[in-house]
């Protein structure tokens, strides 16, 4: 079985490489985007499991990002966790018109970031293989 | 009256004369008997001898009796007390007028007084009056006061801007007819008819400003106060309303600095936060990593306290607290020193830094620190926006037009798109493309300009052309034009 893959989408470079590295370490395939338009282009081209977003970003905000997702059918099952300093700013009509399954409000945990990665996407499933592999 | 006593007096004489004629010539002809004659003649003779003798005194008084008239009426035009002179046939009467004349005067006198003293209270009234109504209507709040009848009894143009009135036909009208505004004339007769006179009430309210539809909506503080009627009940009403609107754009403000701020504030911290769980939890597999880690948790910390040392400083600035230490500034050395500091940098990206001076120029009343924060913030912006390879130009002259020195940083570099050149000085403004070009706080444009502008009096401009590059100028007056 393959290994899982999840989008990182921030515009701080630093924030996709610490959320990239512990996913990384966790055995998660990860491919990064610095904003949303960049990321839907990769979401389209090799749709992943999960995608971890920002939400305040340049050229496309992470709502903007998630709704285009649920729109298309390649796309639409995609689970996302929104990564926000602000959590306050998300109206329910954009967790209606989206596949947000968290809200994560910075400073955030890696760690946390993690767990629901494996809650959403089942990876200690994928450990086993990959142990018995 | 004299003329009258005159013509008394000589008819009495001549008809004394007429008399003794007739006594002596006419009634000896007449056939009566000679008893009778004489004794008519006697009688006509002795007429005519008495009225001889009292002509005379007659005249004399009748004469009198002009001067007194006379003398009466100068004393009545002159107003003052005259001595009446006469003969002594008249002078118990002129003595009488006299005691008259005198005790006129005085009456007219102490009236005379009291009129001074009531003109002079009406003239203080009428000048204290003024002085209300120009209270009243420098008030850049609308002041309305109303009586037991919910009539107008006094107002201010203020109010009258406001309410849609004019002030000199408002007066005694009642405000069903006046006010314009529904909700106003509901909160005066709901304190009226309140019958306490309580402590004042407070309501906000919005209306149009000009007290017409279409015009700008603006938030007001009324104040109503219920005047008591001199017993126990409302004898009228002051309102107030004061516009708010600025105080409440301000306290918007002021909580989009802080939300903005505390945002900011978390991107860094986030990052150093991560990290550090990440060392914790041993997630770092080799020294290199975690040396990358230690470095990035570093230059986190340093971004956050540098945007807590501009939010600082900028909010001195806007408060006037800050210190300002002037000296003469050489700003051809201040240059060369951020040139120096910034050159690792610029040739990291291949990037020519260079200078170029007139041949004097002259110094600068400045803050030799904040000056050099100021250059360093430029030459630092247009290093992070010029791509490889290109040029950041400092240059220093003299303007002498506005008697200030000018400091350029010109770049080759990335320009600024038209739409964001009127924001760029804002806090926390930053262009949504260029973020992930370079880091920043989005405060330092604003700090160097509250430098530049509050602090030291200067200009600052920019102009660019969007992938040609970007030319900031600052001046500052040679000498500090409050300090003169």
């Amino acid at each position: 079985m393959a290994r899982k893959k999840i989008l990182v989408v921030d515009d701080e470079a630093h924030i996709t490489h610490v959320v990239s590295l512990k996913l990384g370490n966790a055995g998660y395939d990860i491919i990064t985007a610095n904003d949303g338009e960049e990321a839907l282009e990769l979401a389209l081209q090799d749709p992943p499991d999960l995608v971890i977003t920002d939400l305040q970003m340049p050229y496309m905000s992470g709502v903007e990002l998630c709704a285009r997702l649920r729109e298309d059918p390649k796309t639409t099952q995609i689970p996302v966790i929104m990564l926000t300093a602000r959590g306050y700013a998300l109206a329910q009509e954009d967790l209606d018109r989206t596949n947000i399954k968290s809200v994560m409000s910075k400073p955030f945990s890696p760690r946390q970031v993690l767990e629901m990665a494996n809650d959403l996407i089942g990876h200690d499933e994928q450990t086993i293989v990959e142990e018995a592999a | 009256m004299g003329r009258a006593g005159i013509a008394i007096l000589l008819c009495s004489a001549i008809a004394g004369m007429i008399s003794g004629f007739v006594a002596v010539f006419l009634l000896p002809m007449l056939p009566i008997s000679s008893g009778i004659v004489l004794a008519l003649a006697a009688s006509f003779a002795l007429a005519a001898i008495v009225a001889g003798c009292i002509a005379p005194v007659l005249l004399s008084t009748g004469r009198d009796v002009i001067r007194l008239e006379n003398q009466i009426e100068e004393a009545i035009d002159s107003g003052s007390q005259v001595t009446l002179h006469c003969g002594p046939w008249l002078r118990p009467l002129a003595d009488a007028l006299t005691q008259v004349q005198s005790r006129w005067t005085e009456k007219v006198l102490k009236l005379n007084t009291r009129l001074r003293e009531l003109e002079i209270r009406h003239r203080l009234i009428e000048a204290e009056r003024d002085h209300a109504e120009t209270i009243l209507n420098s008030l850049h709040d609308a002041v309305l006061v109303t009586d037991s009848f919910n009539e107008i009894s006094l107002t201010n143009h203020r109010a009258a801007e406001l309410l849609g009135f004019d002030t000199s036909t408002a007066a005694r009208r009642p405000i069903d007819e006046v006010v314009h505004d529904p909700r106003i004339r509901e909160l005066i007769k709901e304190i009226r008819s309140s019958g306490v006179v309580t402590r004042q009430k407070h309501v906000e309210h919005a209306m149009e400003s000009n007290g017409e539809a279409g015009g700008r909506t603006s938030t007001f503080d009324v104040t109503l106060a219920a005047l008591s009627d001199g017993q126990s009940g409302v004898g009228g009403v002051v309102t107030i309303l004061r516009d708010i609107t600025k105080e409440r754009e301000i306290s918007q403000l002021k909580s989009d600095f802080v939300s903005q701020a505390s945002h900011e504030l978390r991107t860094p911290l986030s990052s150093i936060n991560a990290y550090v769980e990440m060392l914790i939890d041993s997630e770092a597999q080799d020294e290199a990593s975690r040396q990358e880690f230690y470095q990035i948790i570093k230059s986190e910390s340093d971004r956050v306290s540098r945007m807590i040392d501009n939010m600082l400083n900028i909010s001195r600035i806007e408060a006037g607290i800050v210190s300002v230490d002037r000296t003469d500034c050489d700003f051809v050395k201040i240059c060369n020193e951020v040139i120096e500091t910034m050159q690792p940098q610029a040739a990291a990206k291949d990037i020519m830094l260079s200078m170029k001076s007139g041949p004097l120029v002259y110094t600068a009343d400045a803050d030799r620190d904040m000056m050099h924060q100021v250059v360093m913030n430029l030459v630092s912006n247009a290093i992070k926006y010029t791509p490889e390879g290109g040029r950041v130009t400092i240059s220093v002259e003299n303007d002498d037009t506005t008697r200030s020195v000018m400091v350029t940083v010109a770049d080759t570099g990335l320009g600024i798109p038209p739409d964001a050149l009127p924001r760029l000085f804002e806090k926390f403004y930053r262009i949504e493309n260029y973020k992930r070009v370079a880091k920043g706080t989005g405060l330092g444009l604003n700090l160097v300009k509250h430098i530049v502008e509050t602090v030291h009096h200067g200009t600052i401009t920019v102009t660019s052309e969007l992938g040609m590059g970007s030319k900031f100028s600052f001046t500052i007056p040679y000498e500090d034009p409050t300090s003169r």
